[in-house]
């Protein structure tokens, strides 16, 4: 097993060292650095433009950095691109899909450019919900079943890195929350998995960390729960029911020395109806990270 | 743990297996390329097959169309077909389209009556030469020679002037009395019209994938873009070949030298194949695609139109694209040539095929790598 550079653990899945691109004179991305383990999920949060897609592009292979290195596998990408992309499982975020062909052609084809010989499209299907309907051909298929074949399609190599740009945008719950299981069975199988979404949500429930990106450059990269405790305010809202009958609804800040006192003080004076905790939210941190949101 | 990469033909062979899946499924594409197929087909079967070089020409009085006759066959290759008429009318009628019952001739030459003994004598005679409307420029003049030299010949007078070797010199190939006919001359024009379609039929394919983004899932797995360029050529060719080989065999056109004949259409569906990577990579949408392919392959039909119309083609035509592919056809099919013979012309072509593809091929490389 090889030893990462900082000596913590393996080496990591996904490497990226200082990373820059431009088009023509306009920078998209601007020295960004990150690693995701194998097993981890890294959420890549953004606003559009931010330069995420870009980063994706540098990932896969079609774009090669202006500047810096990235390794994917303990491998140089520039060196043994060919070889990776066969070990790498793309999702896009536009639905790039041969709408003459069937759900099981798709897999076929992309089994073939992979080398994949014991193919079974019939289970691959089945994994993202779609067994009933893989000879179907894909023009007759709703945005939710594109986007599961979008995924079943980046699969049919088992991957080691997954690499999900925007994968659930769009969708209805259900088909959202059936891909956003595929991706946990991934992690937990071992493949890195990096996905960008501006859905701060699916981030916190998805990402072990989160990594915030705008314009080019990257402002942050913990866990959620850490970047929420640094960055964010926690508060309650108390709602009490005065002598008169009225009902107040006070907000206390739960950060600082004197939280308990505050809050006690918040619950006087009438009859306690309820108090609701309000974490700090991804997209506030974000905000206040980057001073804009992110649509 | 990685598994063995895939060799470059297995990912050309993927590809250009999905290719040929798409277009089978493409249901405007399969209609336009059997209806191209039978209206070509029709077309050609239509044509005349034989090439009548022969003028039918009127006299009256009657009794000088014996005379005129027996110079005819004096020059058989002349193709002079003379009818005789009682009166000057009747060879009017008969030049105007003859009526219900009589005889029509292009030409007419009505002679005095005394017209031999006032040659003889060196007395003026005055001929008219009646022509239809239809009846080319060319041969009114040569009517009037005719006229002149049937004087000289009753006159026993000959011409003060010696042309060597008794005749006019033809520079080129002199196909007197061995003209194609329409059915042939048309064929060339109908394959190349076939690997057209076809050609279109790939850009649409190509700026559908390049509207669709579908290409850049390809290029993210081990297939790289030079896999990705060589199968949509080999589909191009493919398709475009096999179209006008099929056209062939339906008009049984697989005749004269047969390999130089396949290696002409080989040039051709490349040469269309390059054209559909340029148009392709380049068109928007379908419409766009059309136009753009249709603004390409104009100027290539020009040569192939030039073969219906011997001796209308400028000097410029022959630097087009198209001409060696179209002139390597006609010679093969139509002349029997083999590929040494037709060997110029077949340099050209594939220097222009090469030319051609090689110019598609960057274009949709660049549209890949920006897409």
């Amino acid at each position: 097993m090889q030893q990462s550079r900082d000596g913590t653990g393996t080496t990591p899945a996904i490497s990226v060292q200082d990373v820059h691109f431009s088009y023509g004179s306009r920078p998209a991305v601007r020295g960004v650095s990150f690693d995701v383990a194998r097993g981890e999920v890294l959420g890549f949060l953004g606003p559009n433009g931010a330069g995420k897609s870009t980063t994706i592009k540098m990932l896969t292979g079609q774009y090669r950095p202006a500047k810096g290195r990235i390794e994917l596998l303990g491998e140089d990408l520039a060196t043994h691109r060919s070889a990776l992309q066969g070990r790498i499982g793309v999702c896009f975020e536009e639905k790039n899909l041969y709408p003459t062909l069937s759900g099981v052609e798709h897999l076929r084809f992309f089994a073939r450019l992979h080398g994949v010989r014991d193919l079974d499209p019939g289970a691959l299907l089945a994994r993202v919900g779609l067994e009933t309907r893989g000879r179907d051909r894909v023009a007759g298929y709703s945005k939710g079943m594109r986007q599961r074949l979008m995924i079943a399609r980046a699969l049919v190599n088992d991957p080691e890195v997954l690499i999900l740009d925007e994968p659930s945008d769009g969708l209805d719950p259900v088909s959202a929350q059936a891909i956003r299981s595929v991706i946990r069975e991934q992690a937990e199988r071992g493949c890195a998995v990096l996905i960008t979404t501006h859905d701060m949500w699916e981030a916190d429930a998805l990402a072990d960390r989160v990594a915030f990106i705008h314009d080019g450059r990257l402002y942050a990269l913990d866990t959620p729960e850490r970047l929420k405790l640094a960055h964010g305010t926690r508060s309650a809202r108390v709602r009490v029911r005065r002598e008169d009958g009225a009902v107040d609804e006070r907000v206390v800040e739960l950060d600082g020395e004197d939280m308990g006192r505050r809050l006690a003080e918040a619950t006087v004076g009438g009859e306690l109806l309820t108090i609701h905790t309000d974490e700090a939210t991804l997209e506030a941190v974000f905000v206040q990270m980057t001073g804009r949101g992110l649509t | 743990m990685s598994r063995p990469l895939p060799s470059r033909a297995a990912l050309v062979a993927a590809i250009v297996r999905k290719d040929l899946l798409e277009f089978s499924r493409d249901r405007l594409w399969v209609a336009l390329t059997t209806v191209a197929l039978v209206m070509f087909a029709v077309v050609f079967w239509l044509m005349p097959d034989r090439v009548d070089e022969t003028i039918r020409v009127g006299v009256a009085p009657a009794s000088l169309a014996s005379v005129l006759g027996q110079l005819a066959l004096e020059g058989a290759e002349i193709g002079l077909d003379v009818v005789g008429f009682e009166s000057e009318e009747a060879l009017r009628a008969a030049v105007m389209g003859g009526g219900e019952d009589g005889p029509s001739v292009q030409v007419g030459l009505a002679l005095p009556d005394a017209f031999v003994l006032r040659v003889a004598t060196r007395q003026d005679v005055v001929v008219r030469v009646y022509v239809g409307v239809t009846v080319p420029i060319e041969v009114r003049g040569a009517m009037t020679s005719v006229a002149r030299e049937l004087a000289f010949v009753l006159s026993g007078a000959a011409f003060p002037v010696t042309l060597e070797g008794g005749d006019v010199i033809v520079l080129g190939e002199d196909r007197a009395g061995d003209q194609l006919p329409l059915r042939e001359r048309v064929r060339p024009l109908l394959v190349f019209f076939v690997l057209i379609t076809e050609s279109l039929a790939l850009a649409s394919l190509i700026s559908a994938e390049v509207a669709s983004r579908t290409l850049s899932a390809i290029v993210v797995t081990p297939a790289r873009i030079t896999d990705l360029l060589t199968a949509k050529g080999l589909t191009g060719a493919l398709l475009a070949f096999s179209q006008g080989l099929l056209l062939l065999l339906i008009t049984r056109s697989l005749v004269g030298d047969v390999p130089a004949l396949l290696v002409a259409m080989l040039l051709g569906s490349v040469l269309v194949s390059g054209i559909a990577l340029l148009t392709g990579s380049s068109g928007r949408d379908f419409m766009g695609t059309l136009f753009l392919g249709v603004a390409f392959l104009i100027p290539l039909m020009i040569p192939a139109i030039a073969l219906l119309f011997p001796g209308s083609a400028s000097a410029w035509v022959q630097v087009l694209p198209s001409y060696g592919v179209l002139q390597a056809l006609v010679g093969a099919a139509s002349y029997g040539r083999g590929v040494v013979e037709l060997a110029p012309y077949l340099v050209s072509a594939a220097a222009w095929a090469a030319a051609v593809f090689a110019l598609g091929w960057w274009a949709l490389a660049r549209k890949v790598a920006t897409a």
